[in-house]
């Protein structure tokens, strides 16, 4: 505590006045505090490795055998890994983004989060800092883990495009996850309905287990609407040699969309927030337990 | 010092008292499953999951198998993901009834205090949740039959048996999977979900056991869902799944249906009994983890 201790303040409106440099020393330290527990974790709760790794890998193992009993060729079995893989971050957005700050107000912390001295998009984003972290470990464990037991060959020829890829498809699925925090703690019981909610109807949307353009015209919307899949089609043409004719749009082009929406999401997960804070302090609810 | 116990004199542990201790309990869960809800969201819920997780093989199915193909795989796998959705409800339901009832509403210490037992209230609780999952076995087969042109030809003497020992051999597993998270830590939420993500896999609700490594295949002779599913899905289709299991008769599947019941069920009962006895002993029934 003793790295903020200054000159004494003679009032509030003084103490109050904080430099540049200190607000944006303390958003750093409060975006290091929230993303630690989660690196941490890694270390501290093995088992938390085996089931977040076991879990996308035995819904891809199984996904693997449908299409090894429809004599499916090699190809889709890679396909199924590498959506098993964006799975993962998939779920990490909906269980510990989006449903996290209704779970933090049940268990008291997010008043603490209101009253500390430091933006709350902060702690969203030390929440997806740390997610992401966690969650590439366990991505990587299956998309290992899945490739040697099944045979998958990714044909990677442009690796820089595909891990630029990857960052612009984790940029709007975080800020993403950061705006369903803040609607999720407004919707209030329904969060665990809408954590459900966005499971297997998601996939199914985003194409994880087949190529997007399967779905017919409902891709369209999702290349609109949804990271998981633009970023999904876009990393399977980059990664498979048959990717390619599989692909819903070029690159490119979807590149440029997950850049846009990049911003739309964390835009609008700001604003959410923004009307959260308002309405925490109108209504004075959001510290309600069990509402 | 030595305290007497004797339940027969204990006034309240009667059949009447669980009767009604269980009446209350499914009064409890269906008003915290629905009446919470927005009636909107609660429908859309219980129908998009299921449905989503069924479209997710039809269009699987539909991207290897070219058009006017032979859909005999397709009704096995709507079929097989029909019925799963009762596996998800009753270990889901079972599980999260009672960790929510002992980490979130943290009263589970109070009906353990009564003279009634947990047991009644733990079924009844959990009771809501086996309901809707019923009607998202329904609702995906109504959408299989008038969508996807699934073709029932039901027989009730094998239908009806076979569900209700499935379903008693399933809420048999969820009991076990209930007393058992009492004993875990923060990991307790996810075991419901990889315990029937791995049953999904050996017990050949989506492709015919055959195509499992064969080390895995005594796993899956040996577990009840596998004989339920087969059993359910010749009183449905007229028919059950290709390969060896396929070649038995329907008797000889009963009798492995009513043989692995037979071993399950009390073998849970008494692992209940345990957990609950040492959850007690170890002061696990008001324990939080903060998960």
């Amino acid at each position: 505590m003793t790295a903020f201790r200054g000159a004494q303040a003679s009032t509030p409106q003084e103490a109050a006045d904080w430099s540049t440099g200190r607000i944006v020393r303390t958003n750093l330290r409060a975006i290091f505090g929230r993303a630690y527990p989660r690196i941490i974790g890694l270390t501290r709760e093995p088992s938390w490795i085996f089931f977040e790794i076991l879990l996308p890998f035995l819904a891809v193992s199984a996904f693997v055998y449908v299409y090894r009993s429809l004599g499916a060729p090699e190809e889709f079995i890679g396909f199924v890994v590498l959506g098993g893989a964006v799975t993962a971050f998939w779920l990490n957005v909906v269980w510990m983004m989006a449903a996290q700050f209704y779970w933090e107000k049940d268990q008291g912390n997010l008043e603490l989060y209101f009253t500390a001295p430091m933006h709350l998009m902060s702690i969203l984003a030390g929440m997806a800092i740390g997610g992401l972290v966690m969650t590439s470990s366990r991505a990587l464990a299956v998309i290992v883990i899945g490739s040697l037991l099944y045979g998958v060959t990714f044909d990677v020829r442009e690796p820089l495009t595909l891990a630029l890829v990857f960052l612009l498809t984790m940029i709007p699925l975080y800020g993403l996850g950061m705006l369903f925090a803040s609607l999720f703690l407004l919707w209030g019981r329904e969060a665990f309905h809408l954590a459900q909610l966005l499971q297997e109807p998601i996939y199914f949307l985003g194409g994880v287990n087949f190529p997007i353009k399967a779905i017919g015209p409902v891709a369209g919307l999702v290349m609109a609407t949804l990271p998981l899949g633009v970023g999904l089609d876009a990393m399977r043409q980059l990664a498979f040699v048959s990717g390619k004719t599989d692909g819903f749009l070029p690159v490119g082009i979807e590149m440029l969309i997950l850049a846009v929406m990049g911003v739309v999401f964390l835009v609008a997960a700001r604003l959410a927030l923004g009307y959260l804070e308002t309405l925490a302090r109108k209504e004075g609810r959001l510290t309600l337990r069990w509402q | 010092m030595a305290v007497s116990y004797d339940s027969a004199g204990v006034r309240g542990i009667t059949v009447a008292d669980a009767w009604r201790s269980f009446r209350t309990a499914i009064g409890l869960g269906w008003a915290i499953e629905s009446n919470w809800s927005d009636p909107f969201l609660f429908a859309v819920y219980t129908a998009a999951k299921p449905l989503a997780g069924a479209l997710i093989l039809v269009v699987m199915f539909s991207v290897i198998v070219p058009p006017g193909g032979n859909t005999d795989v397709l009704q096995f796998m709507i079929v097989g993901t029909a019925l799963w959705n009762v596996v998800f409800g009753v270990m889901g339901g079972l599980v999260q009834s009672i960790l929510e009832d002992r980490e979130r509403y943290r009263m589970m210490k109070y009906v353990v205090v009564t003279p009634s037992s947990l047991f009644p209230f733990l079924l009844g609780r959990s009771l809501a949740r086996v309901l809707i999952s019923f009607v998202a076995v329904a609702l995906t087969l109504i959408v299989g039959v008038v969508f996807i042109g699934v073709d029932l030809e039901p027989d009730l003497l094998m239908l009806v048996p076979a569900t209700i020992l499935g379903v008693v051999a399933v809420i048999a597993l969820g009991v076990f999977m209930a007393g058992w998270c009492l004993q875990l830590r923060q990991e307790a939420w996810s075991y419901p979900e990889a315990i029937a993500g791995a049953l999904y896999l050996v017990s050949g609700a989506i492709f015919a056991i055959d195509h499992l490594p064969d080390f895995v295949q005594p796993v899956s002779w040996a577990l009840p869902t596998t004989w339920w599913i087969e059993a359910s899905r010749r009183g449905l289709l007229g028919h059950g799944a290709d390969g060896v299991i396929g070649q038995l008769s329907n008797g000889e599947v009963m009798l492995w249906l009513v043989g692995t019941t037979a071993i399950v069920v009390p073998l849970a009962l008494i692992a209940f009994r345990w957990f609950m006895y040492r959850a007690r002993e170890a002061g696990l029934l008001d324990m939080t983890t903060g998960s």
